[in-house]
């Protein structure tokens, strides 16, 4: 390593948008063939970074220097040519393009004549996909594939203009925990034929089974840079969010045993097959398991956007039958869905009117006008209820970050006195700090006696949050923890395990010592 | 057995339902006028449409580029429009009658008036529904200001402008002596077409604009040159609305600054969104903008073999349209469901 020259170095790097400071100075080394994390809460200045380095933005001060040589007005051309790539979080691939135009784009754009030539495509692309070690059909248009192939196509894409240095900002958001494994051992892979990888990411497992180093961020400053294996998880969120972060465990105090929901043999074909579960005031239920496992489908349906084919919902031991999301509220049933900012909020409206546009009877006069007084007082009391970090509800709600913006979700379905509440994967690109704050608050929600089913794929998130879990795989309940199987010690293992290899579970399930559920 | 059908062989693509749809209203239409009216299924109709649908088709090709590259374009009739007037207006003045001159001042007017466009909307970072709809104005009247809305009759018309609109390609002769004659345009239109596809699909720039019509983005990123993109863009739709205003004058054997411009902008925006192009930028094919205008040319020329009158067609097309979007989208809905998106699109 010593006679290496690094490939990247900034030095006193800093950048400020309107007025406010960025990156304040940051200094950093990148060497050739290591992996690198960028760990760091939202907006603590990773992606600003990686910006800068890959020619986005020009910073206002401090110097670059890219394989021994300073970039001077630095720009996205030449930071390509410099060997460096991004893999920004939403991969910026064109949809309408083929897999083979999308790998190859960068060189015909760059380097290619102005004539398009299959054959030169093909060349181009065929390599790379070998290097990753997958097989896709080049002329198959990108839009057609899942996202952990598109991601697959934007490493490659990288691959195919000589990356030296490959930043991935935020890769696994969207996969599913099988997907996220063999991302990463590609990954390594890439590592061992010599290229260095910047891997963004504040999910912490990850961090800690790739990187060899690890470059903490906070408030647009440089914590530190850390050896992976000098860090464990509790000192790296420290040195993420400042504080000590640990989540407190949800008990269930509630005494009442009549469940609120009761769902029975509810299947819908191709989705999930015979689901039985009952939900008492109190409860968190956790249903966990891969993407695809019918999770996800399963709320759709609580909710009314996906009608089940057979089975019964109880709601407060009253049958029920919801085809549609008014069916739903009227029962009492809310769902904060899985992506907020398509499905659960109006981008470029305000915090205001994001909140009052689910309760006009509340905010409105019996013909209909609305009463800007009653706006203003209820989307306030949201704000400082859930405790959201911007009091002015004026704002544009997509100025606000993940978390406070799920934070306004969920405030905004309280107004509703809901008896039910389905949060699918509530906390996905949220920082640390949020998180724990939008478990406390889902907690005193459960405590006030509101039953929640939340679902995730963390098993953190599952284990800190729910005082019973369900495993689901290809859309049967695998496995259901009582509180008493959660108290094992074993437990967020055991769990892991499963969620990672559901196929296993018919050889262990002897021992197991929980009931399978649903027959 | 045909391994592969002879569409995928000449196209290398399987039809998309778009194509697929009008290949069937198209062909139902024909056969149920056929029947009705065997003066229908003659060369007289055909040659009729192909004439006149060659100019509209070089619009909708130009109305093609422009939503693939994820914008809208309502400017190019008003520019064919001026950039021809002021073509016809400069050889009287010169007192040249060179159909070359003419469609070389023309084209290159289309193309200045087109990065116009491209300018603005770059630059301010403008709708570019809006921004057409108020250059279009501006072109136009800039030109009804400084050099009149005189109409030019067939005496007046440049003699070259005449002979080109008297080109014909095939005649037929009927046995009562009447003859069936194909313009000349289907080559030009043809030649387009080919230009345009080969642009498109074989160029760097055509990439480009299917990568900026995808994801403004994202081509940024990768250093593609958005303005570059633009310029071209709408240049190439100056360029072939300059060349149409040329045509279009020389079949009518008559000048008049008046019509065109106001009148078949939506029309064929509408032939090539039925053809499968997507306002939403990235999508669209030139087999569907030319099915599109087909079937758009079918309703506005041929109602009178089934002795309707040409009002009918406006009703027609539209529904036509309507029907069309109503089963694709419906079908896109069932398949989203199914996949659990809920997206408007």
């Amino acid at each position: 390593m010593a006679t290496t020259s690094p490939l990247l170095v900034a030095k006193n790097l800093s950048i400020s948008f309107g007025g406010v400071r960025a990156l304040k100075g940051i200094d950093l080394e990148i060497q050739p063939g290591e992996i690198r994390c960028l760990a760091g809460e939202n907006g603590s200045g990773k992606s600003t970074f990686v910006k800068i380095v890959s020619g986005v933005y020009q910073a206002d001060g401090g110097d670059l220097i890219i394989g021994g040589n300073t970039a001077h007005h630095h720009n996205p051309i030449k930071a390509s040519d410099a060997g460096i790539q991004v893999i920004f979080q939403d991969l910026s691939l064109f949809n309408h393009l083929s897999v083979g135009e999308n790998i190859a784009i960068n060189q015909l754009i760059h380097r290619g004549s102005w004539r398009i030539s299959r054959n030169r495509i093909r060349e181009i692309a065929e390599p790379q996909l070998a290097k990753v070690g997958v097989d896709l059909d080049l002329d198959a248009p990108v839009a057609t594939l899942s996202m952990a192939n598109k991601q697959l196509v934007a490493i490659c894409r990288a691959l195919a203009m000589d990356a030296q240095l490959l930043f991935m900002d935020e890769p696994t958001t969207a996969l599913t925990s099988r997907e996220v494994h063999r991302l990463l051992e590609i990954v390594q892979g890439l590592k061992e034929e010599g290229l260095s990888v910047v891997f963004i990411s504040h999910k912490l497992d990850e961090i800690f089974s790739v990187a060899d180093s690890i470059t903490v961020f906070r408030d647009g400053d440089k914590v530190g840079d850390f050896n992976a294996e000098d860090l464990d998880e509790a000192s790296l969120s420290k040195h993420m969010t400042g504080r000590e972060v640990s989540y407190g465990r949800y008990h269930r105090v509630h005494e009442e045993t009549a469940p609120i929901l009761e769902v029975k043999n509810l299947t819908r074909t191709t989705n999930y097959t015979d689901l039985s579960f009952d939900v008492r005031p109190g409860d968190i239920v956790g249903f966990t398991g891969l993407l695809g496992a019918g999770r996800t489908e399963l709320a759709l349906s609580l909710f009314g956007l996906n009608k089940p084919d057979s089975g019964q919902i109880f709601v407060e031991g009253k049958e029920v039958t919801i085809s549609a999301p008014w069916d739903a509220m009227t029962h009492g049933i809310a769902l904060v869905p899985e992506n907020r900012l398509e499905q659960g909020l109006f981008g470029d409206q305000s915090v205001a009117a994001n909140i009052s546009v689910a309760v006009p009877d509340l905010v409105s006069n019996s013909l209909g006008i609305l009463r800007a007084a009653s706006v203003q007082e209820l989307s306030h009391q949201v704000v400082h209820d859930m405790g959201v970090n911007n009091k002015n509800t004026d704002v544009k709600i997509s100025i606000l970050s993940g978390g406070n913006q799920q934070k306004v979700v969920i405030g905004k379905w309280m107004l509703w006195n809901p008896r039910i509440l389905v949060l699918d994967s509530p906390t996905v690109g949220i920082d640390i700090g949020s998180k724990a704050e939008i478990y406390d608050r889902i907690h005193t929600l459960a405590s006030k006696g509101i039953g929640v089913i939340f679902i995730s794929d963390e098993v953190g998130e599952i284990a800190a949050n729910c005082n019973r879990v369900f495993v689901m795989h290809e859309g049967e309940v695998l496995r259901e923890f009582r509180e008493d199987d959660m108290k094992a010690k074993d437990f967020k293992a055991t769990l892991a395990g499963l969620i990672a290899n559901p196929d296993s579970v018919s050889v262990e399930s002897g021992s197991a010592p929980a009931e399978k559920v649903g027959e | 057995m045909l391994k592969k059908s002879p569409f995928r062989m000449l196209f290398n693509r399987a039809m998309n339902p778009m194509e697929r749809l009008l290949t069937v209203v198209i062909i139902a239409y024909v056969a149920f006028v056929s029947i009705r009216n065997p003066l229908f299924f003659g060369p007289q109709a055909l040659f009729d449409i192909l004439s006149s649908g060659a100019g509209l088709m070089i619009l909708a090709l130009g109305v093609l580029i422009v939503l693939i590259s994820g914008g809208i374009d309502v400017s190019f009739a008003a520019i064919a429009v001026v950039a021809s007037y002021t073509a016809v207006l400069l050889a009287r003045a010169l007192e040249t009658d060179s159909l070359l001159f003419i469609l070389f001042v023309s084209i290159g007017l289309g193309a200045v008036l087109g990065s116009i466009n491209a300018i603005i909307v770059h630059f301010y970072k403008l709708p570019t529904l809006i921004v057409t709809l108020a250059t279009a104005s501006v072109f136009h009247g800039i030109m009804a200001i400084t050099l009149g809305m005189k109409t030019f009759t067939q005496t007046d018309v440049p003699e070259s402008m005449i002979t080109f609109g008297r080109w014909y390609v095939w005649s037929i002769e009927a046995e009562d002596g009447s003859r069936t004659s194909l313009s000349g345009y289907v080559v030009i239109t043809g030649f387009v077409m080919l230009v345009t596809w080969f642009i498109l699909y074989r160029t760097r720039m055509g990439r480009s604009v299917f990568a900026v019509g995808s994801s403004e983005e994202a081509a940024k990123r990768i250093g593609i040159n958005i303005f570059g993109t633009r310029l071209f863009v709408y240049s190439y739709v100056g360029m072939l609305s300059g060349l149409m205003g040329v045509m279009y004058w020389s079949r009518l054997y008559y000048i008049n600054p008046d019509i065109l411009y106001g009148f078949v902008e939506l029309s064929i925006i509408a032939a090539v969104v039925i053809g499968g192009a997507k306002l939403t930028g990235g999508e669209g094919t030139i087999l569907g903008a030319l099915l599109g205008l087909f079937v758009y040319q079918l309703f506005s020329n041929t109602l009178v073999y089934l002795g309707l009158s040409p009002a009918w067609s406006q009703l027609f097309f539209g529904s036509v349209l309507l029907t069309m979007l109503v089963i694709i989208y419906y079908r896109q809905r069932q398949a989203n469901k199914k996949a659990l998106v809920f997206s408007t699109m």
